[in-house]
């Protein structure tokens, strides 16, 4: 028989021996990431917004004087804004990216391809989001140090000298670190909720629509407790706020670090004696995320396991 | 058009003579090797699924031999595309198993369904991405495909020049040709195709049936559903028909258009003799067809004696031949008309 030989033996030994592999998959899930315009314009407005407060800051009165008279103060407000800004703005990249990135495959139907091809459900999702993780990890590690850069060139810039560097405590650099696996939190609660919102939507845009409303809903929430309140003159609402996500989150930083640094949106809601039973510190904030991740994770693991593919 | 056939006309020249047979002709691996012929590649046993009251499938039970064309027949909601689903994994069975290579794929999947390849309904892919990265992705799934593999699939379809365009610019034809590419990636030894005649022009059509005689004769198993039944007669080997999710019939095609024994003859006063001829004991089914022809059986069978005995009685045949019918027209009377009720 006279068969023409289009690739190698070898090769054709391997492709009939191919198995799943999950770290093909990853490499297939930065592949599609990377090859979408909107992802690129994404980034490039997270990079815009982070460098914003930065240029806002030189033209704050006072910087200088402040900077000189109480140089800690001046950095625990950069890290409190500057790491805020990353946080809230890679979380929205991450509530995006991600819901599309397991919407879409619903969405067009590849799923059924990758599956048909012996893929497993379970083995998809997680490939999913490692990929994810491993993109959150690249943006937190990029945007620590472009915050870095951008204090060191505000304070070069403005004060003509790193001097006041010296005055930055063990205490700040351990609340910084705390702040920076803070935001590693906020980024793992924002793909867990991403991946469920689009696994249960089976689309991308229900996903991304279901994701981004989630913390605005949740955080007006508080608003719509506080009226309750007003109304019925009930601690009851003012206590549910205590187990909100948005608010949790929002308070973290400042339950983590005993104050030092500020929070930044709704946190869970007090009566006017500061109380209402239930005490949110960083262990509450940190169960409650922990109780939600959970959620997430089993809801996007659930279905994606159990439900039949038709698309 | 040249961008609406299924192959690049190159591909196509010398085809009879086997230029197609001899590039898909690429696997003398481990596996291939071992390939028997005849030996069952697919295996479908009491298959079933019920959603709520209804049942989709019904106890369906299939067997799909190498190298055989196996065409899936049946009405619009007759189960077709949920058995598919079935075989490939995508849903789950509420009874029956589905054995691929001699392997249950309920515990054998990540191994089985590599070897197989896959089209089901309309070709899925990655919009915004190119042809070529869409091969990629799927090939990264399971742990990359060698680059001339992708260089071989994508000039075997014809669209090697759009390789590098976005897939949202191509013609419904063409990502029906970027699909059959994603179903041969792995070179499979089972390929289940769902309407791959989707979207193709006339020539993409004929260039569809080669491809499934060459990889046939490659050795290769098609296992395809399809709307088209004069294709399906043309292309498939075997065809099983099932309606309401029930198996109707499980036959090669020669078999179900053989016309079971009756004659066709074409005679002048073709109604009076059809008068006579019903008024026999063995002719009661006689019936004249659409072209004016007494279709009949044979006293005995035998065709000789029904020439005798129209001779005698006055009605001298022009020709007598045994009758045949057309798939179509088996299918329609199996399945009550096409419309998936009960015959």
């Amino acid at each position: 028989m006279s068969t023409v030989m289009t690739s190698a033996p070898a090769e054709n030994i391997q492709l009939h021996t191919s198995r799943p592999s999950f770290f093909g998959l990853v490499r297939g899930e930065f592949l599609k990431v990377t090859r979408q315009w909107s992802t690129w314009i994404l980034l490039i407005l997270v990079v815009g917004v982070t460098v914003l407060p930065y240029i806002i800051e030189t033209a704050r009165p006072h910087f200088k004087a402040n900077l000189a008279s109480a140089p800690l103060t001046v950095y625990y407000d950069q890290l409190g804004i500057g790491l805020s800004v990353l946080r809230i703005f890679t979380g929205f990249f991450l509530l995006i990216v991600t819901a599309r990135m397991v919407g879409q495959e619903y969405q067009l139907g590849t799923i059924r391809v990758l599956l048909s091809r012996g893929v497993g459900r379970l083995q998809l999702l997680f490939a999913k989001l490692v990929t994810m993780a491993l993109i959150a990890l690249i943006l937190l590690i990029v945007g620590v140090l472009l915050n870095l850069l951008l204090t060191v060139l505000l304070v070069a810039g403005i004060a003509g000298n790193l001097n006041s560097f010296s005055a930055l405590t063990s205490q700040f650099w351990s609340d910084s670190g705390i702040y920076v696996l803070y935001i590693l939190l906020n980024m793992g609660v924002s793909i867990l909720l991403a991946t469920a919102a689009a696994v249960v939507g089976r689309a991308s845009v229900f996903g991304i629509a279901a994701a981004l409303a989630f913390f605005p809903l949740d955080n007006f929430g508080t608003v719509i407790m506080l009226l309750a309140n007003r109304v019925t003159n009930s601690d009851f609402w003012l206590s549910i706020t205590a187990y909100f996500l948005g608010p949790n989150l929002n308070q973290m930083p400042t339950a983590l670090t005993a104050g030092r640094v500020a929070s930044i949106g709704f946190g869970p809601l007090y009566n006017a004696q500061g109380n209402h039973g239930i005490l949110v510190d960083g262990t509450h904030t940190l169960v409650v995320a922990a109780v939600y991740a959970a959620i997430f994770a089993a809801a996007a693991i659930w279905l994606t396991w159990k439900r039949d593919v038709k698309e | 058009m040249q961008s609406e056939t299924l192959f690049h006309p190159s591909f196509m020249k010398g085809m009879e003579s086997s230029c197609m047979t001899e590039r898909v002709m690429t696997m003398p691996g481990a596996d291939t090797s071992q390939a028997r012929p005849g030996e069952v590649v697919l295996s479908i046993r009491g298959l079933s699924k019920q959603y709520g009251k209804r049942m989709a499938v019904d106890d369906l039970s299939l067997d799909v031999r190498r190298g055989e064309i196996f065409g899936f027949l049946g009405p619009n909601g007759a189960g077709k595309t949920t058995t598919i689903r079935m075989v490939l994994g995508l849903i789950a069975p509420t009874g029956g198993s589905v054995d691929i290579l001699n392997k249950d794929i309920a515990f054998y999947r990540a191994e089985i369904l590599p070897r197989v390849g896959a089209l089901v309904e309309t070709p899925a892919l990655y919009l915004y991405m190119s042809g070529r990265d869409n091969l990629r992705a799927v090939g990264s799934a399971l742990g990359g495909v060698p680059k001339a593999r992708i260089d071989y699939v994508l000039e075997l379809v014809g669209l090697q020049n759009r390789q590098k365009d976005r897939v949202r610019t191509y013609s419904l034809g063409m990502k029906q040709r970027l699909g059959v590419a994603m179903a041969l990636l792995q070179d499979p030894e089972l390929l289940v195709l769902d309407e791959p005649a989707n979207g193709l022009d006339p020539a993409g059509i004929v260039e569809m049936r080669d491809l499934m005689h060459n990889l046939s004769a490659a050795g290769k198993t098609v296992f395809i559903s399809s709307h088209l039944l004069p294709e399906v007669q043309q292309i498939c080997t075997k065809v099983a028909i099932i309606n309401l999710g029930k198996l109707v019939t499980e036959s090669t095609v020669e078999e179900l258009t053989s016309g079971h024994g009756e004659f066709s003859v074409t005679l002048e006063r073709a109604q009076e003799a059809l008068a006579l001829v019903q008024a026999q004991n063995w002719g009661r089914d006689a019936r004249l067809n659409e072209h004016g022809a007494l279709i009949t059986p044979a006293p005995g069978n035998r065709g000789r004696d029904l020439n005798l005995f129209l001779v005698k009685a006055g009605f001298a045949p022009d020709t007598i031949a045994q009758a045949t019918q057309d798939l179509e027209e088996v299918f329609l009377r199996l399945t009550n008309g096409g419309t998936g009720g009960v015959q």
